[in-house]
Parts: C-alpha cells; sequence; structure tokens
C-alpha cells in the first residue's frame, strides 16, 4: 500500500495547506452546499422560473414569514411537540426494551405484534387519532410517538440481550442490586444500540411532525406550508421547506452533541481496538 | 449457628460434589476443605471441569449434588464474602467505567463514600495502580486490566477470593509479576485463596496446597501440600531442587490423569 502515500506526496495541497483544523473542518462542511447554492443562483439568473424563485427571493421570504410572530405562532409549537414526542418516545421504548430484553418468554411473546405495529405506516393513524384523539396537541404527539417509538424499543432489546455473560456474572458474584445492574452495567452497555435507534427516530419524527400538521390543524409548520401550496405563495413555501431541513440538521447536531457524552467511552474503545 | 471457635479449621468445605450436564458427568466427586487464610491451587488438566468447579463454589452454578459451605453457611447464591477474578478481564471490567468506578462498583451499597474513596486508593495503590485512576480499561494493557480486577476483588474485602485461570491470556512476563501480586495481596489482606490454573509451575510457585484434578468424570486426584518456604521468589524458589520434584510429581499426577482417561472403556474426547 505505498501508492497512497506517494500520491499524497506529490499533491501540493497537503504541503501548502496551512489553514486551521476548525476552519479546514468547517469548509469542508459547507464547501459543497456553498456551491450548490451558487448554481441555484447562477440558473435562477440564467433562466427565472416561478416554482423555482432565487435564494434571495426565498431569502427575503424567510425573514418575511418566519421571523417574528410566526415563530411562535407556528415553529415554536411543532418543534416543541417533536421535542416531546422525541423525548416520551425514548423514555417509553428505553423503559419497555428494558423489561422485554430482560424477560425470555415475554421477549418471545411480543416480537411478532412488535414487528406488525412497526410495519403499520404512522401517517395512517392520524385520522384514527383526530377521532379519538381530538385534534389537539396530544394526538399530534401521539402520532410522533407511534413512530419513533420502534426503532428505539427494538435497538433497545437488542442492546439488553447482548450484554455480556462475563459482566453480568460479574453484576452476579458483586451482589449488585437490580437498579444497580440497570443503571450500571445494561444501561451503559447498551447505550450504544439505544443511540443508534434515537438517531434514527430523529428523521422519522421530522416527518411525522410535518404528516400531523397537515390535516386537522390551524397552525404548526406542516400546516403553514401546506396553506403556502395551496396559495401559490411559492417563495414562502420553499422557505418554509428550508426551515424543516435547519431543524433537521439542528436536531442532528445536537444529538451528535449528546452522543459524544454519553458514548465517549464507546468510540476510545473501538479506535483502541482497531489500532 | 456455626462454632465461630471452628472457623479457622474450615472455611470452605467441598463435600461429594457433584455436576452433571444430562448424562454427561463433569465433576464426579470433589471433597476438599480450604483453612482461614489458606492460598490453595487447583490445577488440572484441560477439561477437567476447572471453572465448573469454581462457579459451583462461586454459587453461579447450582451443582448436581454434594456440599458446598462457607463459613458452615450452604452456599447457593453468590456468597457475600466471595469474590471472583474472572479469565476474561477484558470482559469482566466495565468498559463505560473508569478504573475508579470499576473498582468501587462492588462496594456502591454497602460503602459510605468517603470510607470508599479511601479504600479504593489503598487497593489501586497495592496492585501498583494509583497512577491510573482516572484512565478507562482498555486504556490499559492486559496485564494492566487484570490488576485492576484483582483491585476491585480485593476491595470488596472477601474472605475467599477466587481466580479462574485469571493469567492465561498475558505474557509471560506479565504473567510472573501477576503471580507475585497475588501472593503479595494474599500475605497483605490475609484472604483465603483459591486459585485454578491450567499451568503446573504457577500451581507449585504460588500454592500452600496444590488440589490436583482427574479428567471427566473429575475427582480431587490428589491433594498435595506444597513444602516449599514461605518466602518465594521467581528467581531462587523456582531454582530450588524441591521445586523441581514437586513439579515434577504434579505434573506426573497429571499425565497419570490423562493416560487413565484414555484407557476407561467408555473413553471420548472430553468437552472443552
Amino acid at each position: 500500500m505505498s501508492a497512497p502515500a506517494v500520491t499524497r506526496r506529490l499533491l501540493p495541497t497537503s504541503a501548502s495547506r496551512r489553514l486551521p483544523r476548525w476552519l479546514d473542518g468547517l469548509l469542508e462542511a459547507i464547501g459543497l452546499p456553498l456551491v450548490l447554492l451558487a448554481l441555484w443562483a447562477l440558473s435562477a439568473l440564467v433562466a427565472p422560473n416561478r416554482r423555482f424563485p432565487a435564494p434571495w427571493t426565498i431569502a427575503e421570504a424567510f425573514v418575511k414569514t418566519w421571523v417574528g410572530d410566526a415563530f411562535f405562532v407556528d415553529v415554536a409549537p411543532s418543534v416543541s411537540r417533536l421535542l416531546i414526542g422525541l423525548a416520551l418516545a425514548a423514555v417509553i421504548g428505553i423503559a419497555l426494551g428494558l423489561l422485554v430484553g430482560s424477560v425470555r418468554w415475554l421477549r418471545q411473546l411480543v416480537e411478532p405484534v412488535f414487528e406488525f405495529f412497526r410495519a403499520v405506516p404512522p401517517p395512517m393513524l392520524v385520522p384514527l387519532l383526530a377521532l379519538t384523539l381530538g385534534i389537539g396537541d396530544t394526538a399530534k404527539i401521539v402520532v410522533i410517538i407511534a413512530g419513533t417509538v420502534w426503532p428505539v424499543l427494538l435497538n433497545t432489546v437488542e442492546g439488553v440481550r447482548s450484554v455480556d455473560e462475563v459482566q453480568r456474572e460479574t453484576a452476579t458474584s458483586y451482589q449488585l442490586s437490580t437498579l444497580q445492574r440497570v443503571r450500571f452495567i445494561i444501561l451503559p452497555s447498551a447505550a450504544p444500540q439505544i443511540m443508534a435507534g434515537i438517531r434514527q427516530s430523529l428523521s422519522i419524527g421530522i416527518i411525522l411532525m410535518v404528516i400531523s400538521e397537515m390535516t386537522n390543524a390551524s397552525s404548526g409548520l406542516g400546516y403553514r406550508i401546506t396553506f403556502f401550496q395551496q396559495n401559490f405563495q411559492i417563495p414562502e413555501m420553499w422557505s418554509g421547506i428550508i426551515l424543516l431541513g435547519i431543524i433537521g440538521i439542528a436536531l442532528a447536531v445536537l444529538f451528535q452533541l449528546a452522543e459524544r457524552f454519553v458514548l465517549g467511552w464507546y468510540r476510545g474503545l473501538k479506535e483502541t481496538e482497531r489500532a | 449457628m456455626p462454632d465461630q471457635t471452628s472457623s479457622p479449621t474450615a472455611l470452605l468445605r467441598v463435600e461429594g460434589l457433584r455436576k452433571s450436564y444430562g448424562d454427561f458427568v463433569t465433576l464426579q466427586n470433589i471433597s476438599f476443605t480450604a483453612k482461614q487464610g489458606e492460598l490453595i491451587c487447583i490445577v488440572g488438566p484441560s477439561g477437567a471441569g476447572k471453572t465448573t468447579l469454581l462457579k459451583c463454589i462461586a454459587g453461579l452454578l447450582a451443582p448436581s449434588g454434594g456440599i458446598i459451605e462457607l463459613d458452615g453457611e450452604p452456599v447457593t447464591a453468590p456468597p457475600k464474602k466471595m469474590a471472583v477474578v474472572f479469565q476474561e478481564y477484558g470482559r469482566s471490567l466495565m468498559p463505560w467505567m473508569t478504573v475508579r468506578r470499576n473498582v468501587e462498583l462492588p462496594l456502591l451499597r454497602t460503602t459510605p463514600k468517603a470510607e470508599r474513596r479511601q479504600l479504593v486508593d489503598k487497593v489501586l495503590d497495592a496492585v501498583g495502580l494509583s497512577a491510573a485512576a482516572d484512565k478507562y480499561p482498555w486504556q490499559l494493557s492486559g496485564g494492566m486490566q487484570q490488576r485492576v480486577a484483582i483491585a476491585r476483588a480485593v476491595a470488596y474485602s472477601p474472605e475467599v477470593l477466587i481466580m479462574d485461570e485469571p493469567f492465561a491470556a498475558v505474557d509471560a512476563q506479565t504473567r510472573a509479576d501477576l503471580e507475585d501480586l497475588v501472593r503479595y495481596i494474599w500475605t497483605k489482606f490475609g484472604v483465603t485463596v483459591i486459585f485454578v490454573t491450567h499451568d503446573i509451575d504457577e500451581s507449585v510457585y504460588l500454592g500452600q496446597r496444590v488440589i490436583v484434578l482427574s479428567m471427566p468424570p473429575t475427582v480431587v486426584q490428589e491433594d498435595l501440600t506444597i513444602d516449599l518456604p514461605a518466602e518465594r521468589d521467581q528467581l531462587t524458589t523456582r531454582a530450588l531442587p524441591r521445586f523441581t520434584e514437586l513439579r515434577t510429581h504434579v505434573y506426573a499426577q497429571i499425565q497419570r490423569a490423562k493416560r487413565d482417561n484414555e484407557r476407561r472403556p467408555d473413553h471420548e474426547a472430553p468437552a472443552a
């Protein structure tokens, strides 16, 4: 494997690049988006299209639409429903997963049922929940939970099942209490899988947040974007879509920070194993 | 109630212990006693059921018959006053906890914080790991990880310390150091040690007594007193003529165990 080393030495970039690390990372992260933005702007100048407005038109609409009152009327309620839904899904998924993962007969009993429920697309629950729970926050939060709980639950079950036998025996021989076992052995050991489950839930959660607001709603991001679309307010509609993307990224970044905190040991362990 | 004055004579009593898995009898009849403060090595050919015996003693595995008593109380679950050091140090330490947290884990319920801290400092010092207290196990070498496991067991202040081939996975150099550490811990903390190994030299070097196991169905083939000087040293002890005699004797016993097994009419390859 000497070829890559040679190539690297011949490339001028690695020798001449004297940028600080953070700037390097920043450029790597936003380089492609900047290029895409430039292409978009260029195409808007060369061939204007009403359905695909120029970036500056959308930027203008963005500020006008979302900065100010609309933030509290539409954005904040949507995002808080999303966060509440995700948090509850995580709590329910982890608690239930701990139970099901620890009790063998229970697992055999409920696993097929889980598979069935997981296969049901949660958007189909929107009309049903509107009938039973009304059109308030509760129904919308329940839709988010119904979709996001499964990845957390199933991953937790797997994580709990795969706790190392020697670690279990160690806990037994040192007479740890059930609570100590859960807190110090089972949960941390399953944490990598639980976090992977939550990560999957984030994107499902955003989708369901929007869908739950497309009908039976008079505020919220999903409602507002649908409203703009039906009234041909194209730049406003696009600004809403972009806002959704921004929320998605913000959520992913926050999650990554949390993960770094919770799974610091795991990354270290993996790096040591690879070395 | 057991007579307290009799406890120094037999802290741990194993009598007629039997363990079978279906038709396969692993342990046929194991009997021995350990006095308070003894260091006993259990050695046997691979497949003799050493780990099975140890897990029965530790209360992690239910025997099929016979008696195991600690301080006159039958062992049916892991006893409070017993600590186990497993062979797989990498799997028995929690990778999400620092060395200090790992060592204090068994003490969380029993010992107040200030006292716990002192105790952990003391045992980490005893195993020579004071500097690594805030590291994670995976940042340490295999030998150091096993030291952490030993420190954790010692901090638990057991009456009986059970070690299951603890040094099978470390290199020879480290192994010699760890053997001396076991002798040091044993002297310093006055704990009774049951040390399981397949290494004949190790058993003779470490033990006051060596119990030789046969092949399955396993019985105690010999219970041998090691009459080497109490002060042991990797160089001088291993160079003693008596050391050589003893190791040759144990070696012959183990060879005999294997040979007897092959002569048996129902001989079959032992399960690992």
